[in-house]
């Protein structure tokens, strides 16, 4: 199975026209007005999965069967209280604590009708015809009871193609994520149907390297950040996404941020970025200036995030690079503090002079002693991209995985 | 000047994300937004006879040569434009009467691959398709390498930029 940008392009137009009559119906069924936020195709190893859903709160879903155009399943997941609050509006009552039988029949139809939406999204872009099973009302913690049991969920190693949206309530808490898990040889059928004739496409099983290649930047990234300022700090987030360019900017925080960006030239070539939040980024100062100023964004706590940007770029792209097999040099840090899509804004139009959509990793490291935050956006021109992907020799991935689960410790003592 | 958020009941003003635009008619009561403004550009248009008037925040300069500009016209400086101008004749603004302010556009990255500055050429473009279709700059705040946030009323036809340099400095344009 191959994939392509103009195929996972036509996926991306799916999940995007789906959310728009999800939304849409929701607001007609509910009256609450509702918003698309960003779309995104993410892939995703079935333990991040996992971990997504197993992040401690209560949840409801509806899950359906699909057929047809498409084979696999639709869920709709909603925090318990969001399920609730939908069901106090759509019934006109107090907000309960239980599902009664009441209740859980409202909310399997907010979830059917939402998700018939998105089906006839898919369906109206493919062309095609998808039927629909019986919805299923599940109630759990945990990845276990949503996808537990699905076939096409993948297990801990595997990949999985996740179509995932927001949609917001405007003037209201809720909240609610949505998936597609498509059986394997559906997806690899519509992908085939959907290619570009003349394009190389990059073969399904070479995504564990895009994984490792994150993998690898994010581990050099925080013991780097350790080092330069004896913050310890861990993986929290890391997600590879396909998502038209101009979703990119949207989906960064409209606060003030802090960071450095670089260009890469080699195989890929791209931008890489890592931003702070201001609270973070005078953490940084604090611990790499011997005596902090006052202005922790002055000229000392300028260098002091430029050179911290310069290590951490240093590293990330030496973990790609032991992956590819590639060389790759970076520009000096250009450092940035401004409002959070502006300062991502400028690559972004520099890569939509030839391409439409792209893939960004995206990492966050998280600190657990204090608040610091610094999330990691690299992304790559896309027919680099390929080509580098295309080249990877995937027994050189499996090498690299194995090189992460040695501890720095035993390499050094060996 | 309206100010909007502070009181309860005022409507929120509605975004417009990149590569949108938003038309309102003579009796909108919302202002317009786009947030955080890097090299993108904001266009304002309006027409103070009607108080007719739309916001595009644009992405790339040229739609002529692009393929999917039909699909997307707000995403480049001169489809945007010759959209958002044509949605608001039908909705009954006089075309000679329309005139323009700009904000965006800024540099804040020297880079190689960027060339002259992608802000720049947003700019650049934006002025050459105002400027083919006669409709005249009345306020620009563009360039330079700070981020903006802009926020239009169509009713006084007022564009409020903030910049996100130390004081966080607001101009009204």
């Amino acid at each position: 199975m191959k994939l392509d940008i103009q195929a996972l392009g036509t996926f991306y137009d799916m999940a995007q026209e789906g959310a728009g009559l999800a939304a849409g119906r929701l607001t007609r069924m509910t009256g609450v007005e509702t918003r698309v936020g960003v779309t995104k195709l993410n892939f995703m190893r079935g333990s991040e999965i996992h971990k997504e859903f197993d992040d401690g709160t209560d949840k409801v879903g509806i899950r359906v069967a699909l057929s047809g155009g498409v084979d696999g399943h639709s869920v709709i997941v909603f925090d318990r209280e969001s399920a609730l609050h939908v069901v106090s509006t759509l019934l006109d009552q107090a907000e309960g604590e239980e599902f009664d039988d009441m209740s859980r029949s409202a909310v399997t139809e907010v979830g059917q009708i939402m998700n018939a939406g998105f089906i006839d999204g898919w369906a109206d872009v493919l062309e095609t015809v998808i039927d629909v099973e019986t919805p299923e009302f599940v109630e759990g913690r945990t990845a276990d009871a949503f996808i537990g049991d699905l076939e096409e969920a993948p297990d801990e190693d595997d990949f999985a193609l996740l179509f995932q949206s927001r949609i917001e309530a405007v003037d209201t808490e809720i909240e609610f994520r949505h998936y597609l898990f498509p059986d394997r040889e559906s997806m690899a059928d519509v992908l085939e149907r959907h290619r570009d004739p003349n394009s190389v496409g990059i073969e399904y099983d070479k995504l564990a390297g895009f994984d490792e290649m994150a993998k690898q930047g994010a581990k050099e990234v925080a013991s780097n950040i350790t080092t330069m300022t004896g913050i310890e700090t861990e993986i929290e987030i890391r997600r590879l996404n396909f998502a038209s360019l101009e979703a990119i900017p949207e989906e960064i925080d409209d606060e003030m941020l802090v960071g450095v960006a670089h260009e890469l030239d080699g195989k890929p070539s791209g931008y890489l970025l890592f931003l702070f939040d201001e609270g973070s980024a005078r953490e940084v100062v604090e611990a790499m200036v011997p005596s902090p100023p006052d202005d922790e964004f002055g000229e000392l706590g300028v260098s002091a995030i430029k050179e911290l940007g310069n290590i951490m770029a240093s590293g990330f792209i030496d973990g790609w690079a032991n992956v590819l097999g590639t060389t790759i040099d970076h520009s000096p840090p250009e450092y940035i503090h401004d409002y959070g899509a502006a300062v991502i804004d400028p690559v972004v139009i520099q890569l939509g002079e030839d391409q439409e959509f792209a893939f960004v990793f995206d990492t966050v490291m998280r600190a657990n002693d204090r608040e610091f935050d610094c999330s990691i956006y690299a992304i790559p021109n896309q027919d680099d991209l390929e080509r580098a992907l295309n080249d990877l020799d995937v027994e050189r991935v499996e090498d690299a995985e194995t090189k992460t689960d040695v501890s720095l410790d035993e390499l050094e003592n060996a | 000047m309206k100010t909007y958020g502070s009181e309860p009941g005022a409507p929120e003003p509605v975004q417009v994300g990149i590569s949108e635009f938003v038309v309102r008619g003579r009796d909108a009561e919302d202002t317009l937004k786009s947030y955080g403004l890097g090299s993108c550009l904001a266009v304002a248009l309006w027409d103070p006879d009607s108080n007719i008037g739309g916001l595009a925040h644009v992405m790339l300069p040229d739609g002529d040569a692009a393929d999917g500009a039909d699909e997307k016209p707000g995403k480049y400086a001169d489809t945007a434009i010759r959209a958002m101008l044509r949605r608001m004749v039908e909705k009954g603004a006089a075309y000679t009467s329309v005139e323009a302010k700009i904000a965006g556009g800024s540099d804040m990255f020297e880079f190689e691959s960027f060339g002259d500055g992608v802000g720049q050429r947003n700019t650049v473009a934006a002025k050459d398709e105002l400027d083919k279709l006669g409709v005249p700059i009345v306020a620009e705040d563009t360039g330079g390498t700070r981020g903006r946030t802009v926020e239009f009323d169509t009713s006084t036809g007022s564009l409020t930029v903030r910049t996100a340099d130390g004081d966080h400095g607001v101009v009204e344009l």
